[in-house]
């Protein structure tokens, strides 16, 4: 099976091929020998390459979207299958720019400053979302329609959530 | 001494206090939020008494309510910890009023210390030096000029107005300052519409030198060093240090002088802290911060000092006991703190429920935490989980045992600020000393400093592929009952046939 894993925003692939029994792992084209042991089931991963250098990993979150931490470091993942590649390109590009506008900070929506149907300019503003006691507004990053808003006044919004759905405008 | 105290903080700060009153015999009184119920300091106190309300504005920020807790619990004096009610005047004078000890300096001192204007007015008169300037604007550039002679070069022109870096002018030189003066005025119009601009001393690359003081109630008062906190992002701290690279022994005996005669024009008692601004060779008062500091442990670690102890001693009206000459310094001592925030992506807060806690061990190393597997972390409280201080016999030791011990921490369920400081302790510049209150925000965070990212990448692959075969090979509900039902029967016919009664139940 092979996966399409960004780290820290760069490419790489990782091809898993099981033969008898065995797990084979190959990064960027070339083979790793890695030994993988799951010590617990909270996300503790003992990981031991090549001639035996071994590294406690720490990894957390969910099938597309996980956070590494390797010796205090940390690495932002995102993963997807040739399926879900497939799957997100054609997404991409039915949407064509247009898409999901996404919280980046955990929040507290003040108001919303447009209603579903909305016709919006590149860099209008959408809402007003508070966050460590400051007001930032949250604008459209390309002109389009507002499909849905997924955010109430007053709801708490968590980092990642989306909030508004646009649907970009045609090039002219 | 006292016999029974009450903390009036939360997270780790509550902890601190708790862990020196406990080791001295006294009884300990933590309250808490219902945010905070299950919070170790809740579970480490003696007593506990509940406060009610979610927010620190229902709760930990209610004098009322701490006062209650206070009579209800029969603690004799309170500790407020940092922040909350620690530099509230009227409710240090509350405390007094209700007949407890507040473990802290006296009201006046807080009050006069907490109004900049009247600090600065305060510390001039005692002889304290302030960031050299004028009060009044200065009115065209033949002014400006004469003031900058008598200030000293390189200075600063503001707008009287002004805020956010706009109408400031940095001049070097009186050549300079026609222009300086022009623009600077021209820019605090458009601007904010006013246009007087003032001057005071620019000072170049500088340092968060702060000192620590100790006063007790008899007028006796001893500095304990200083510590240099110039790691530092919108004055958030991040990485604090005893001793600073800059200070040798004859500041460190002048700056404390000053911080000395600071606490005295003040009437001080107890633990405080005395914040300078340091540029070569020259330093000016900031403020003073009339309460124990987050990293107060490094001068902890560097003197032998528990400054708690020191603080109920006082409170309790015991002299210090000892002078100047008493305090030493031995090695060096370095803290990072440990927040919820996403460093990457411009210390944005994290929030979630911390799962995995692994915490760094070995000779030197200390922990000051609230952490616990299961706690969440929400927006309505500080940030900051936990500080790790190590302690090592020289600073570049020291700074290979921070950079283990950051290494060897994990914490998962949030993102913490340590990567940042572990960027910070592995640039170059900042082993050799060399670094000012602008490094942190000039150092590029968001780029990855980790060197894994294959084997990351690797791993993320295999997790995943686990995960998916876990939900693969799991039963269903059914499947599960029925296997434990039959397990169960077989359990019972194991020990009848041994001859011991059937285990039954839960067994």
């Amino acid at each position: 099976m092979k996966y399409f894993v960004k780290v820290n925003g760069h490419d790489h692939e990782v091809v898993l091929t099981e033969r008898l029994g065995e797990l084979l792992v190959e990064v960027d084209g070339e083979p790793m020998d890695i030994v993988y042991e799951e010590v617990d089931s909270l996300g503790q991963v003992l990981a031991i390459t090549g001639e035996g250098a071994a590294f406690g990993v720490s990894i957390e979150g969910d099938s597309q979207r996980a956070g590494i931490t390797i010796a205090g470091h940390f690495y932002d993942i995102e993963i997807e299958d040739e399926r879900e590649r497939a799957a997100h390109a054609a997404a991409r590009a039915a949407g064509a720019g247009g898409g999901s506008v996404k919280s980046v900070m955990p929040g507290v929506v003040v108001s919303l400053l447009v209603a579903e149907g909305d016709e919006v300019e590149e860099g209008q503003p959408l809402l007003v979302l508070e966050a460590m006691k400051m007001q930032n507004e949250i604008v459209a990053p390309v002109a389009g329609a507002v499909v849905r808003i997924h955010a109430s006044e007053g709801e708490a919004v968590s980092a990642g959530a989306k909030l508004v759905d646009l649907k970009a405008a045609e090039e002219a | 001494m006292f016999d029974r105290i009450l903390v009036a903080n939360r997270g780790e700060i509550a902890l601190r206090i708790l862990r020196t009153a406990r080791e001295m015999g006294i009884e300990t009184v933590a309250v808490y939020s219902d945010f905070d119920q299950r919070a170790l300091h809740v579970r480490m106190a003696h007593q506990a008494i509940a406060l009610g309300g979610e927010l620190p504005s229902e709760s930990y920020l209610v004098g009322e309510k701490i006062l209650d807790a206070a009579k209800r619990s029969g603690a004799q004096a309170i500790h407020p910890g940092y922040g909350f009610l620690a530099e509230n005047a009227a409710f240090a004078q509350a405390v007094m009023d209700a007949g407890l000890a507040w473990i802290g300096p006296p009201p006046n001192a807080i009050e006069v210390m907490g109004d900049k204007i009247i600090s600065r007015r305060a510390m001039k008169d005692a002889g304290v030096p302030l960031v050299p300037g004028l009060t009044d604007a200065v009115d065209d550039v033949a002014e400006a000029i004469a003031a900058a002679e008598e200030i000293g070069y390189p200075v600063a022109i503001k707008a009287a107005a002004g805020g956010g870096g706009k109408g400031i002018r940095i001049v070097r030189d009186p050549a300079e300052m026609d222009t300086a003066f022009r623009t600077a005025s021209g820019e605090a119009v458009s601007a904010f519409g006013d246009g007087r601009l003032y001057i005071e001393r620019y000072l170049d690359q500088p340092r968060h030198i702060e000192i620590q003081v100790l006063f007790d109630a008899h007028g006796d008062a001893v500095h304990l060093g200083e510590r240099e906190c110039s790691i530092q992002r919108r004055h958030q701290k991040l990485i604090e240090e005893c001793p600073s690279v800059v200070i040798d022994e004859e500041m460190r005996e002048k700056m404390g002088e000053v911080a000395l005669q600071a606490g005295h024009a003040v009437k001080y008692e107890g633990a405080g802290t005395v914040e300078f601004l340091w540029s070569g060779g020259e330093f000016f008062f900031l403020e003073m911060n009339t309460r124990l500091q987050v990293e107060h442990p490094v001068t902890e670690m560097v003197t032998g000092i528990d400054l708690v102890r020191e603080q109920l001693r006082v409170a309790s009206g015991e002299p210090l006991g000892y002078g100047q000459d008493a305090i030493e310094m031995r090695g060096h001592s370095i803290e990072v703190r440990i927040n919820a925030e996403d460093t990457a992506a411009g210390f944005v807060p994290s929030v979630g429920t911390v799962k995995n806690l692994r915490f760094p061990g070995g000779a030197g190393v200390r922990i000051d935490s609230c952490l616990y597997r299961g706690m969440e972390v929400g927006l309505a409280y500080d940030p900051m989980l936990a500080k790790v201080i190590v302690h090592a016999h020289d600073r570049d030791t020291a700074i290979r045992r921070m950079r283990r011990v950051l290494e060897e921490l994990n914490v998962s369920g949030v993102r913490i600020s340590a990567p940042a400081a572990l960027a910070v302790l592995e640039e170059s510049a900042f082993q050799e000393g060399d670094f000012d209150t602008h490094f942190l925000e000039a150092l590029d965070l968001s780029k990855p400093h980790g060197n894994e990212e294959q084997l990351a990448a690797a791993v993320a692959a295999i997790y995943r592929r686990h995960r998916a075969a876990d939900r693969a090979l799991a039963v269903s509900g059914a499947a599960r009952k029925g296997w434990r039902e039959r397990s169960r029967a077989m359990t019972s016919a194991y020990s009848q046939a041994a001859g011991r009664p059937s285990a039954g139940g839960d067994a």
